[in-house]
């Protein structure tokens, strides 16, 4: 066969994909033509060459490729990554939620004043409101003694302390019933007032 | 790919791995310039991504992946040329045999492996390989390059696997009369 017509079958050759007669008709010519020999060395030479010519994958194509396509909504949203955030978060919210509401009721519950303080406390902190006029109010409460007891209240002061905790108290005010007549005033309100007065019990 | 077209985040995101870098060689291959080759590879996954919805596994994945590759570098070329550099493009078909004729470089030259590699031969050789045609670059790159057979490469650019090894025989014949020409100049 002339070199002329055997070298693009040379070239199949060398790329894998002779038939078996052409590898046998390429290879019976190689072995007599010198020229086409190193032809043949030549083409696998240059089918190699293409391989060294990689380039490299850019910095941050990946990043690229997919902001683009997000940017365009071709690509589906990630599924899971959310609920699953979402349940980890659930235990540190649920944990501050719980933390806030305890604070919150603890804060209330300072505020909240101790029903059962005993008399002579009560009347120490009192002591120091001024004394509100008019009939149906708190009366001035007496000086305490400087051993801070109650011995020198009067028969009326000490009737109308008792009355304060049971007013304090709405259980021992209903199991004492002696508390008939008493007007109560919520603070601010005044005999005088034109309004009825609010909250608790009066006597009537 | 079909559990992309159905909605899988996942499945493209395995694709991309799987592929990318065929994809960045390929465009770098064809275009021979970094930035115009990673533009290309861009493009070549965002017109993956679109296509998903039509996408029918009619042939291997990689055979269609190589023809939106191919398709996309080559509006990349055909706007570089627009641009005024020289890019020579072929039309698809079979009637450019022929076209080039070569002096192959005889048997007194240097040893072929000195002739390819020696001096710098890789910058040269990739220089000789932009100088090709597009229909003889892609059907020599995607042979000897990325492995596809002769078949595969006939269906990626759309001619017979008789026009393939036409395509791949001219554009061995021009590499190597460029390389010889650059040897001994």
């Amino acid at each position: 066969m002339d070199c002329r017509d055997i070298r693009e079958t040379i070239s199949v050759c060398v790329d894998g994909e002779a038939s078996p007669e052409e590898a046998a008709s390429v290879r019976e010519h190689l072995a007599s033509c010198e020229r086409c020999r190193m032809l043949e060395r030549q083409m696998r030479a240059v089918g190699a060459g293409v391989r060294q010519v990689r380039g490299r994958v850019p910095e941050r194509f990946r990043e690229e490729v997919f902001a683009r396509l997000e940017s365009e909504g071709a690509l589906p949203k990630r599924k899971k990554v959310f609920p699953a955030a979402w349940r980890w978060a659930a235990v540190p919210l649920a944990a501050a939620a719980g933390l806030g509401l305890f604070l919150l009721t603890s804060r209330e519950a300072v505020r909240t004043p101790v029903p059962q303080a005993p008399v002579a406390s009560r009347v120490e902190t009192t002591a120091a409101i001024p004394p509100v006029p008019g009939p149906a109010v708190r009366p001035a409460v007496p000086p305490v003694s400087a051993q801070g007891t109650t011995a020198a209240l009067s028969i009326e002061d000490r009737k109308m302390i008792a009355l304060l905790d049971i007013l304090e108290d709405p259980a021992a005010f209903d199991a004492n019933g002696d508390a008939e007549g008493v007007e109560l005033l919520a603070p601010g309100d005044s005999a005088d007032s034109p309004n009825p007065p609010r909250g608790g019990r009066s006597g009537a | 790919m079909l559990l992309f077209r159905e909605g899988s985040r996942e499945a493209f995101e395995e694709l991309f791995s799987r592929h990318h870098r065929a994809v960045v060689r390929f465009a770098w291959r064809m275009t021979g310039d970094p930035s115009t080759a990673e533009e290309a590879a861009q493009e070549i996954f965002l017109r993956i991504a679109r296509a998903a919805p039509t996408y029918r596994p009619t042939a291997k994945f990689t055979t269609w992946m190589y023809t939106v590759a191919r398709r996309a570098t080559l509006n990349y070329l055909r706007d570089t040329k627009e641009d005024g550099e020289r890019v020579p493009i072929l039309s698809e078909g079979e009637g450019e045999d022929g076209v080039y004729p070569v002096q192959l470089p005889g048997p007194d030259d240097r040893n072929p492996e000195r002739v390819v590699w020696e001096a710098q031969l890789t910058g040269r050789f990739r220089t000789a390989l932009g100088e090709l045609p597009e229909g003889y670059r892609a059907a020599f790159v995607l042979n000897r390059g990325d492995g596809l057979s002769y078949g595969e490469v006939a269906q990626v650019l759309g001619v017979t696997v008789q026009a393939v090894k036409t395509r791949i025989f001219r554009a061995r014949e021009m590499l190597l009369s460029r390389l010889s020409k650059d040897v001994s100049a």
